[in-house]
């Protein structure tokens, strides 16, 4: 990934357009977008986006590079794809909105205490560190990314839910399942990481 | 098909937690219509919907590489799957890997560290897509002596099982995007009523649900509230995510909307499983649902009976 545009003083990067063209997953077709706004009228949680994907896609092209990046359309998808079957134009919608999350959470554009990076992050240690991801672990870890009250208060409140998963055996107990190679797994990990970083 | 086909099987991380009735179900019943699973060995984490967020592009590809590479040591062409999740990053992943050789020798590269390669040869499959395309609804009807008779069923796909690659070359042919017909077949053929249901493919809120649930009620509520008019006794659904969310979020609902929801979520597998006359808890994983489908149990053979 190169390097963004250095932050300047005016509102407008006219390179920016240019960047996710070179850098985001699916950016190559965003030119093909022709505003129609099928996207943002099938997506099934629009209304609490700041910008629907089809204005967030004209922000792009307009250098909005502040407003893309710490927009909450990028925490808001839940990746059901309804935009992608149904662009008439072919673009692939939520590829690019989840790169510009991740992009936006590499960054440091996400601001402290998004939801979505704190449990990115809660997710891919289990995954990273187990090899697979435990359930109960997970969002043990992510409630307390928000500190120890937040992360009391939020055990309490699904504390009915963890209760019924253990009853019916849905909640695994004991140590966390792991994969045996774990220590490769780790490495094949760190090697893609590297050679994202060389490109 | 008559003769038993093996394919390998990749259950996914929720079917040793939250989705252990969909992996115990689909074991009990897919024998039966001649599918022997073979498990891939020391199978991987999928990255689902924010493996790209917690540990970026490649490295979240190179999961999905890992498990394909240990897949291919298994020697058949198919892998399939029963999870959404898996089935999506899997799926899309094999085919990213396929068609770029810069990415397909990076993977590679990554993949040596564990002395192990993919030659991007493998199909990853949907159960259910195999279920319609290679076992067929005749051969599943065929299987039922236990007809659920008078049993209805809402049947809600959810939105990764059928997208973005149903009716695609690489998706298989399978069903329709937004008005897939796939589950009320499944359900017809275990001998139920499949209601009218326009919810079908409605988001639940997926992973966002999980980690914030106040945005996300109203998607879930949305699906309950036609369930309920509709008359349902069961949902039925395909995906881990949709069924735990769709279950698990009705108290929570019930609190912020004085609502009265009490709808069991079953998966389609539970459904043959009573339906083929196998044992409520042993094979359907009747037991495994926090809200009990007393329904669906009542036509179950009692337990250990054949």
């Amino acid at each position: 990934m190169k390097a963004l545009p250095e932050v300047s003083a005016v509102p407008y990067d006219l390179g920016f357009a240019r960047w996710v063209r070179d850098n985001i997953q699916g950016g190559e077709l965003l030119s093909l977008c022709m505003q129609c706004g099928v996207c943002s009228g099938s997506c099934p949680i629009g209304v609490q986006m700041d910008y629907g994907p089809r204005k967030l896609f004209m922000m792009i092209r307009a250098g909005m590079k502040e407003e893309v990046l710490r927009s909450n359309t990028l925490w808001n998808c839940t990746s059901c794809y309804r935009c992608v079957v149904r662009c008439p134009r072919g673009v692939p919608v939520t590829y690019i909105l989840q790169d510009l999350a991740a992009k936006s959470a590499e960054l440091g554009y996400a601001s402290k205490g998004t939801e979505n990076v704190n449990f990115a992050r809660s997710f891919w240690w289990s995954a990273r560190f187990y090899g697979r991801t435990d359930e109960r672990l997970i969002t043990a870890r992510y409630y307390f990314t928000f500190g120890l009250k937040e992360g009391l208060r939020r055990a309490l409140e699904n504390l009915s839910i963890a209760v019924g998963m253990i009853r019916t055996g849905r909640m695994h107990m004991g140590m966390p399942r792991r994969i045996k190679d774990r220590r490769g797994l780790k490495a094949i990990l760190a090697k893609a990481r590297e050679l994202e970083l060389g490109e | 098909m008559s003769e038993a086909k093996t394919l390998t099987y990749y259950p996914g991380c929720s079917s040793q937690g939250s989705a252990r009735h969909l992996d115990e179900s689909l074991r009990a019943v897919l024998p039966k219509v001649g599918i022997e699973l073979d498990e891939i060995d020391d199978w991987n984490c999928c990255g689902a919907s924010v493996g790209h967020i917690g540990g970026c592009q490649k490295p979240n590809l190179a999961l999905t590489g890992r498990t394909l590479a240990k897949a291919q040591q298994k020697g058949t062409r198919d892998v399939v799957t029963g999870c959404a999740a898996c089935y999506l990053n899997t799926h899309s992943g094999a085919e990213k890997i396929k068609a770029d050789v810069k990415t397909r020798t990076q993977i590679n590269t990554a993949l040596r560290e564990a002395k192990l390669s993919y030659d991007a040869d493998l199909r990853v499959r949907h159960i259910c897509e195999v279920l319609v395309n290679d076992v067929g609804i005749d051969r599943i009807a065929s299987q039922v002596t236990n007809p659920l008779t008078g049993l209805k069923v809402a049947g809600y796909v959810g939105c990764q099982t059928v997208r973005p690659f149903a009716g695609t070359e690489g998706g298989g042919k399978f069903d329709a995007t937004d008005e897939p017909t796939f589950l009320d077949d499944f359900t017809r053929a275990c001998g139920a009523e499949a209601l009218a249901f326009s919810n079908k493919t409605s988001c639940c809120g997926a992973s966002v649900a999980v980690m914030s649930p106040d945005r996300t009620l109203p998607l879930i509520k949305t699906i309950l509230s036609e369930a309920q008019e509709a008359g349902a006794d069961v949902i039925s659904t395909p995906c881990p995510l949709c069924q735990t969310n769709v279950e698990m979020y009705q108290a929570a609902i019930n609190r912020k909307w004085g609502t009265k929801f009490q709808i069991p979520v079953v998966f389609y597998s539970q459904l043959m499983a009573v339906a083929f006359g196998m044992a409520a808890n042993k094979e359907a994983a009747l037991q495994r649902n926090t809200i009990a489908p007393t329904a669906l149990a009542a036509l179950a053979r009692p337990e250990g009976a054949k």
